[in-house]
């Protein structure tokens, strides 16, 4: 099965294979929308696709697009029932590979120009922008999307997943963090020159350039989405500036990021499972022109309590990319998991515990890389404990972290002002604090006298009691395990 | 009579008989509803007094009990020029 190239080829595929519903009857885009995705989160249903929208015939909705790994699966081109180690294994295959270079079309061959509004058109209005929760400082406009900006200086392409409120009809508004990549080329080059800076916003992208987007990996994001297409990804120029963007999206906003000028923002439900961010001024975008393609379908992800696809992906993909950081580093790891239900805070790392010290250095270049202001806790265990089983990962934690030796903190580090536990003034100035959670036996213990024994059926009877015992359970009267 | 909405801290921002600048935000149905302008207006919680209506968020997106009539100056323009 090859991987849907746009968001509509994934749509279809997820209702051929019962993940998602076509929702015909009409729905509001004030709050009825947003609400079918959460519930669809919160049960881990079918993703709705809802075909008519209240105030705008034409457009459509596909909501909650990777809430669950059976799409994240469809979405690879993989078997819907594939477990979790097999889709990372898939993904870290992928993504080691050659980088796949975009190729780039002709706007006539380019879906997302079908219409295009410039000038006195130009109204984000004319889009079907959902009001997400109630109570949301404004309808946003990017949830699942990709902002695309370019550096001015390196000239490398940068795909970020920015939320973008509607301000009004030519202005959005949104949460740039100053650690991330356009943070940073906003206050170290736009702001100081009072420069703009180009962007695009592109909405109802393919699975995999969202994916890609969403991604803190090293390579940029047109050629991640390639490798892990196994194609080049197809973009077109933009109308009113240089930049590229993907070919097949169902919407394009271009304009520019005003630096020295900000309206308000928020708040907003997030991926924490609150509204932790205060209403703030904060990145000004201003929209020159609109294109999208007839028919076309916004993706709305309504962040929340788990599970919707900004925690299942962002921790998939940080906990693959701190996987093969932690392996280029020499460091004996056997595994890293993140499990959503942390809302991505939450590092698991299973590791060969051969030195002293390891569960620290993991934390120390966990939190010192990229990837570090994603998540405030990593956990290390040693590698016979299956690091996607939350009872032995408990049960070890539990045990085996000495509550003096065993937590290590980190303070003053870098933060997000999403952090729902941060003091105001910490989530103002994006201030973290870290700890380590260091669950391995220590080395300098003698393994026979000093570690403890498990004691657990499989690890304290001999293989032959176990397999009698295994064996013979019906006939003692018990149902088969599954 | 126009439907407005404002997000503020504490309530107490809300200086009535006064002139006051506010971001405020449009409940008329329709599909510009939720967009925003920056204005200069007068408030009252007499809800007689002024002819449009004015509910209050407070900063995690929680409705207030506290309404306002609110009559509309003028709008102001804060973005740069060089942006419009």
């Amino acid at each position: 099965m090859a991987a849907p190239r746009s968001n509509r080829e994934f749509i279809e595929a997820c209702v051929k294979s019962g993940d998602a519903v076509r929702i015909k009857q009409e729905v509001d885009w004030e709050n009825e929308a947003g609400a079918i995705v959460r519930r669809a989160c919160e049960l881990a249903a079918p993703a709705p696709f809802m075909e008519k929208i209240k105030d705008y015939p034409g457009f459509s909705y596909f909501g909650a697009p990777l809430s669950t790994y059976r799409r994240m699966a469809i979405s690879m081109g993989m078997d819907p029932a594939s477990s979790l180690p097999e889709i990372g294994r898939e993904y870290v295959k992928r993504t080691n590979g050659e980088p796949v270079a975009p190729v780039l079309v002709d706007r006539k061959d380019a879906p997302c120009k079908e219409n295009i509004l410039k000038g006195a058109d130009v109204d984000l209005c004319r889009l079907p922008v959902p009001l997400v929760h109630d109570g949301d400082g404004g309808r946003y406009v990017g949830t699942w999307h990709a902002v695309v900006t370019k550096h001015p200086v390196r000239g490398d392409v940068n795909w970020g997943m920015y939320r973008q409120m509607m301000w009004d009809g030519r202005t959005m508004s949104g949460a740039v963090f100053p650690f991330s990549d356009l943070g940073k080329a906003l206050n170290d080059y736009y702001l100081p020159r009072g420069e703009s800076c180009p962007f695009a916003t592109a909405i109802g992208l393919s699975p995999l350039a969202a994916m890609a987007a969403c991604a803190p990996s090293p390579i940029p994001e047109p050629e991640l989405t390639g490798m892990l297409a196994g194609e080049a990804v197809r973009l077109v120029k933009c109308e009113t500036n240089d930049l590229e963007v993907p070919a097949d999206a169902e919407i394009i906003l271009e304009g520019e990021i005003c630096p020295d000028y900000k309206v308000e923002e928020g708040p907003f439900g997030e991926y924490t499972g609150y509204r932790t961010s205060p209403r703030d001024f904060r990145v000004t975008f201003r929209v020159n022109c609109i294109t999208y393609r007839n028919n076309a379908t916004m993706t709305i992800s309504n962040m929340g309590v788990p599970q919707d696809e900004g925690q299942l992906l962002r921790s998939f993909s940080l906990g693959l990319e701190l996987e093969k950081l932690l392996k280029s580093q020499g460091i004996p790891v056997t595994g890293v998991y993140m499990h959503p239900r942390s809302t991505h805070h939450m590092m698991i790392v299973g590791v060969k515990p051969t030195y002293s010290g390891i569960a620290q250095q993991i934390g120390q270049l966990a939190f010192g890389s990229k990837l570090g202001p994603w998540f405030h806790m990593v956990m290390v265990v040693d590698d016979k404990t299956d690091i996607y089983n939350w009872d032995e990962v408990y049960h070890a934690f539990c045990t085996r972290c000495h509550p003096a030796n065993g937590i290590h903190i980190y303070r003053n580090s870098t933060g997000t002002p999403l952090y729902p536990f941060a003091t105001p003034h910490e989530r103002k100035h994006s201030i973290g604090s870290k700890v380590v959670f260091d669950c391995l036996w220590p080395v300098d213990w003698d393994p026979i006298n000093d570690v403890p024994t498990v004691v657990s059926f499989k690890n304290v009877y001999p293989k032959d009691v176990q397999e009698k015992v295994l064996g013979n359970w019906t006939a003692y009267g018990y149902p088969p395990v599954k | 009579m126009n439907q407005w909405e404002v997000y503020v801290n504490d309530v107490k921002e809300l200086a009535e008989d006064a002139e006051i600048e506010l971001t405020i935000r449009t409940l008329n149905p329709g599909i510009h509803k939720y967009t925003y302008k920056r204005v200069r207006a007068q408030l009252s919680a007499d809800l007689k007094k002024h002819a449009d209506q004015l509910q209050v968020r407070l900063g995690r997106g929680q409705l207030s009990n506290s309404r306002f009539s609110i009559k509309v100056l003028g709008e102001v323009q804060r973005m740069p020029a060089k942006y419009l």
